[in-house]
C-alpha cells in the first residue's frame, strides 16, 4: 500500500526532517508511527498527504508515485485517503452533519447519497444524536469522533492520523483507538502517528520508530 | 456535477457574505459608486443620443423664397428637389401660413406684425432630409447648391449644431467610460481585498477541503461567486440610486426648461443597458473574486 525508498526531506539550511527512510506498509495493515517530538512523524504524514514533496528518494501509495502527481492528480489521490489530526480540524461554522457531509458533497454525491452516507457513518460512531450540534458544543472525544467520521465517510482505502488522541484523556484515547481497530478490521489500511506507548502496547500492532528523521526500529 | 458545484458555491458565497457583512457592504458600495458614475454618464449620453437622433430625423432645410420668384423658377426648384436623393419630403409654407405660425408661436410679438402694412414673412419650402442618405457633407453641399438657385432668398440648414451635440454626447460617453474605468479598477481591487479577507477567515476550511481532495473549482468557486454577488448587488444599488435621481432631475428640468426642450424624449436607461450594467457589475465582482481566488492552489 505504502512504500518509501531512501526518502529524505530537507528544510532550509540542510536540516533533515527525514533521512533515508525506507518502509513498506501492506494493504490492510495497522501501523503505528512513533518517536519523540521532532522525529519526523508529522513530516512523513505530510509527504503521504502530498502536502509536501520529498527532497530525495521516492514514495508510492497504491502504486502511485506521489512526486509525479500533478495538482489535479494530487487532489484525486487525496480523495482516496482519510485523515485525522490532533486538533480535529473541524469547521466551526458548520454542524456535525455538514462537517461530515462536506466530503461527499464536494465529491459530487447526490443529496440523498450524501445524507445516507453521512448518517450511516455518524450512527456507526454513535454521533447520530449530535448531528445538528456545532463542533464547539461537543466534547474533545466527540469532536475527534466527528473528525474520524469525516475521514471515513468517503470509504477511503487508507487512513492517516497524526496524534489523534493527543488532546484526549486516557479513556477517550482508548475508545478512539478501538474505533481505528474496527476501521482496520473492515479492510482499511491505518497509519497512526503517536508517542503514546501505553496505547500502542494496548493495541499491539506493528510500530515504526523514527528518531532525528531516521527509521530506527520496525517491529 | 455542474449543478452540484453551482449550489455549493452559491451556498458558501451567501454564507460568507453574511458572516463578513460589514466589509461586504463596503465592497458593494464601492462597486455601486463606480457604476453610479458610469450609469450617470450613460444616462446623460443616452438621452442626448436619443434627442439628436429624433432631431436628426426631423432635420430639415428651410428654403426661403424671394417674393418675386417666377413660376418658371418655382417649377425648376421643385424639379430639383424632386430628383435629389437627400430629400425625403417637402412642404410649401405660404407667406400667410408663415405669418399665422409666427402669431401662434410668438403671441407677444404678433401685435407688431399686425401693425405692418405688408406681411413681411417670406414663403418657404420646408424640406425633410432623408436620415440615412443625407450625410452631413452631402446635405451641406446641396444646401450651398440651393443657395445659388434663382428665386431662392436664403437656405437654413440645422444639421451642423446637431452634429456638435452628437460630438458632445460622444465626448461625454468617453469621459464616462474613462472615469468609470478608473473607479471600476478601484472596485475590482476592493472586491479582491474583501474576498481575500473572507478567504483568510475561511482559511482552515479551505485547507481541510484541499486535504479532502476537493476539486479546485470547489475551492475557488465560492470566492468568485462571492465577488459576483457583491458586483451584482453593487449594480442594483447603483440603479436603485440612479432612478430616483433621474426622476428628481427630470422634474426640476421640466419646470425650468421643459417647454424649450422636448422632455417627453427623456427616459431612463433602456432595459438592455440596465441589464448590461448589472452584468458589468457582476463581471467586476467576478474579476475581483478571481484575483483573490488565485491565492488558492
Amino acid at each position: 500500500m505504502i512504500e518509501t525508498f531512501h526518502l529524505s526531506k530537507i528544510y532550509g539550511r540542510g536540516i533533515y526532517a527525514l533521512r533515508d527512510v525506507s518502509i513498506v506498509i501492506e494493504k490492510g495493515e495497522f501501523v503505528f508511527l512513533t518517536g519523540p517530538s521532532g522525529a519526523g512523524k508529522s513530516t512523513l504524514l505530510r509527504l503521504l498527504l502530498r502536502q509536501e514533496m520529498p527532497s530525495e528518494g521516492s514514495m508510492t501509495v497504491a502504486g502511485r508515485d506521489l512526486a509525479r502527481l500533478s495538482l489535479s492528480q494530487a487532489q484525486t489521490y487525496r480523495r482516496g485517503l482519510g485523515f485525522v489530526f490532533q486538533d480535529f480540524k473541524l469547521i466551526p461554522s458548520k454542524t456535525v452533519l455538514d462537517n461530515v457531509g462536506l466530503v461527499p458533497r464536494v465529491l459530487g454525491a447526490t443529496s440523498v447519497q450524501q445524507q445516507r452516507r453521512t448518517f450511516q457513518v455518524l450512527k456507526w460512531l454513535g454521533l447520530q444524536h449530535r448531528m445538528n450540534a456545532y463542533p464547539l458544543e461537543l466534547s474533545g472525544g466527540e469532536q475527534q469522533r466527528v473528525a474520524i467520521a469525516r475521514a471515513l465517510v468517503n470509504e477511503p482505502s487508507l487512513i492517516l492520523a497524526d496524534e489523534p488522541t493527543g488532546n484526549l484523556d486516557p479513556d477517550l484515547s482508548l475508545e478512539i483507538m478501538n474505533l481505528f481497530r474496527d476501521i482496520n478490521a473492515r479492510g482499511t489500511t491505518v497509519l497512526i502517528a503517536t508517542h503514546d506507548r501505553e496505547l500502542m502496547r494496548h493495541v499491539g500492532r506493528r510500530t515504526l520508530t523514527l528518531d532525528h528523521g531516521r527509521l530506527v526500529d520496525s517491529r | 456535477m455542474a449543478m452540484h458545484w453551482f449550489t455549493y458555491c452559491l451556498d458558501e458565497a451567501l454564507g460568507s457574505l453574511w458572516r463578513q457583512r460589514g466589509s461586504a457592504a463596503f465592497s458593494v458600495l464601492t462597486i455601486a459608486a463606480a457604476l453610479l458614475v458610469l450609469g450617470g454618464f450613460l444616462l446623460v449620453t443616452e438621452n442626448l443620443d436619443r434627442a439628436v437622433s429624433k432631431w436628426s430625423a426631423a432635420a430639415e432645410f428651410s428654403i426661403y423664397l424671394r417674393d418675386d420668384i417666377s413660376q418658371d423658377q418655382r417649377v425648376s426648384l421643385n424639379a430639383l428637389l424632386s430628383d435629389h436623393p437627400v430629400v425625403a419630403s417637402r412642404e410649401y409654407v405660404s407667406k400667410t401660413d408663415a405669418a399665422q405660425r409666427f402669431k401662434r408661436d410668438f403671441p407677444d410679438l404678433a401685435a407688431g406684425l399686425i401693425d405692418l402694412p405688408q406681411n413681411p414673412m417670406p414663403a418657404s419650402i420646408e424640406v425633410r432630409v432623408h436620415p440615412r442618405r443625407a450625410g452631413a457633407a452631402a446635405a451641406e453641399a446641396f444646401a450651398r447648391e440651393l443657395q445659388q438657385v434663382p428665386g431662392v432668398a436664403d437656405v437654413r440648414f440645422d444639421r451642423r449644431w446637431l452634429e456638435r451635440l452628437s460630438g458632445i454626447a460622444t465626448g461625454l460617453r468617453w469621459a464616462g467610460w474613462m472615469l468609470g474605468g478608473v473607479l471600476i479598477a478601484a472596485a475590482v481591487l476592493t472586491v479582491a481585498t474583501v474576498v481575500r479577507l473572507a478567504l483568510h477567515a475561511r482559511r482552515d476550511e479551505v485547507d481541510i477541503m484541499q486535504l479532502m481532495g476537493a476539486p479546485i473549482g470547489f475551492l475557488r468557486g465560492p470566492l468568485v461567486f462571492e465577488g459576483l454577488l457583491q458586483g451584482g448587488l453593487g449594480a442594483l444599488v447603483a440603479l436603485a440610486v440612479l432612478y430616483p435621481v433621474y426622476v428628481i432631475v427630470r422634474q426640476q428640468f421640466a419646470t425650468a426648461v421643459g417647454p424649450a426642450l422636448d422632455l417627453a424624449l427623456a427616459g431612463f436607461l433602456p432595459p438592455g443597458i440596465s441589464v448590461l450594467l448589472v452584468l458589468g457589475g457582476m463581471g467586476v465582482g467576478c474579476a475581483g473574486g478571481f484575483v483573490a481566488a488565485r491565492h488558492v492552489r
